[in-house]
C-alpha cells in the first residue's frame, strides 16, 4: 500500500466501520488473508456487478478509466475484464511497482473484510 | 492423622493416573495436531542437508499420507489427485529447490464432521531460501482433511483458500 501506508508498519483497524454499510470505492480496507492474524491492507476499486480490467497499467471500471491519485508508481499491468461477484469487492494495493504476478489483488468476499482503517 | 495420610496418597495416585492418561492416551484432536507437527518437522530443511537425512525425511513425509491425496491450489498447476509415491516425488523435487526450508502451521481448528474423518482449518507459512538465493515467505489459509486408517490419521486432502480471486 506504499506510499499511502508504510509496508510492515503499524496501523489500527476500525472493525465496526462496515457493520451497517458496505465498503465504497477508494476505501482502504483490512482483508483477513489467513487465520486470525494475517491481514492485508487493500483499496477497494470495484463493487459487485462491475467490470474491472487493467490496460497498460491503467485501471478501468465498466469500461471507464478510474482516477487513482494515490497510485504513484506507474505499471504496465494487463488483466482481461472480469465481473465482480455478488457480496464481493475488487481490491488492489496502491503500490503497483512490481510485476502483476507478484502482487496480491483480486476479488474478496465481504466476509473477509474485517474493517476499515483508522490511521 | 493416619486417615489424612491415606487420603493424600490416594489423591496423589489419582493425579498421577490423570496425568498418565493425558500423556499416554492423547485425544483425537491432539493426535491430528501431532500429524501437522510431524509434517512441519519432516518438510523443514537445513543448509547442507545430507542425502541420508533427505531420504529419511521423504520416507517419513510419505508415511503421513493416505494412499491418495487431493490437492486444490488455484495459483499453481499442482492441483490434482496424487498417490503416496507421487507425493514423495513432489516433496523431493520441491525440497530440492530450496537450500533452507521451513513449514509452520498456526491457528489449527480441528473438527470431526464424520467418524474417522478430521477437518482442520489452519494457516500455513512457508519460509526459506531457494538454491538461486531468492528468499521465500508465503502464508496461506488451508483446509485439510485427514482420514483415520488403521488407527493412524493420514492426510487425504489439502485445499488452499483463495481469498483474492483475480
Amino acid at each position: 500500500m506504499e506510499p499511502t501506508y508504510r509496508s510492515r508498519g503499524i496501523n489500527f483497524c476500525w472493525r465496526l466501520r462496515y457493520l451497517f454499510s458496505k465498503p465504497k470505492r477508494h476505501d482502504v480496507v483490512v482483508v483477513r488473508f489467513a487465520g486470525t492474524k494475517v491481514m492485508l491492507l487493500k483499496r477497494v476499486v470495484g463493487l459487485e456487478g462491475e467490470r474491472v480490467e487493467f490496460r497498460d497499467g491503467k485501471l478501468f471500471v465498466n469500461g471507464s478509466p478510474l482516477e487513482e491519485p494515490y497510485v504513484r508508481h506507474p505499471c504496465n499491468w494487463n488483466l482481461s475484464p472480469r465481473i465482480v461477484d455478488n457480496n464481493c469487492v475488487y481490491v488492489v494495493g496502491d503500490n503497483r511497482s512490481m510485476p502483476i504476478e507478484n502482487h496480491y489483488f483480486g476479488q474478496a468476499s465481504l466476509g473477509r473484510i474485517i474493517g476499515g482503517l483508522l490511521w | 492423622m493416619v486417615k489424612m495420610k491415606y487420603l493424600i496418597i490416594a489423591l496423589l495416585i489419582v493425579m498421577v493416573g490423570i496425568l498418565a492418561t493425558l500423556l499416554f492416551f492423547p485425544s483425537e484432536e491432539k493426535k491430528v495436531k501431532k500429524r501437522f507437527a510431524h509434517l512441519s518437522e519432516h518438510m523443514s530443511k537445513d543448509l547442507g542437508e545430507n542425502t541420508f537425512i533427505m531420504a529419511n525425511k521423504i520416507k517419513r513425509i510419505s508415511a503421513l499420507f493416505g494412499e491418495n491425496c487431493n490437492f486444490t491450489v488455484s495459483d499453481y498447476s499442482l492441483s490434482g489427485n496424487y498417490t503416496r509415491e507421487e507425493i514423495s516425488g513432489i516433496a523431493l523435487r520441491g525440497r530440492a529447490h530450496f537450500s533452507t526450508l521451513g513449514l509452520k502451521f498456526y491457528d489449527l481448528k480441528v473438527s470431526f464432521p464424520e467418524k474417522d474423518l478430521a477437518q482442520v482449518n489452519l494457516t500455513a507459512r512457508l519460509t526459506g531460501k531457494s538454491v538461486y538465493g531468492e528468499h521465500v515467505d508465503e502464508t496461506r489459509e488451508l483446509i485439510c482433511l485427514l482420514k483415520k486408517i488403521e488407527k493412524k490419521w493420514l492426510f487425504s486432502s489439502f485445499e488452499v483458500i483463495e481469498v483474492l480471486k483475480r
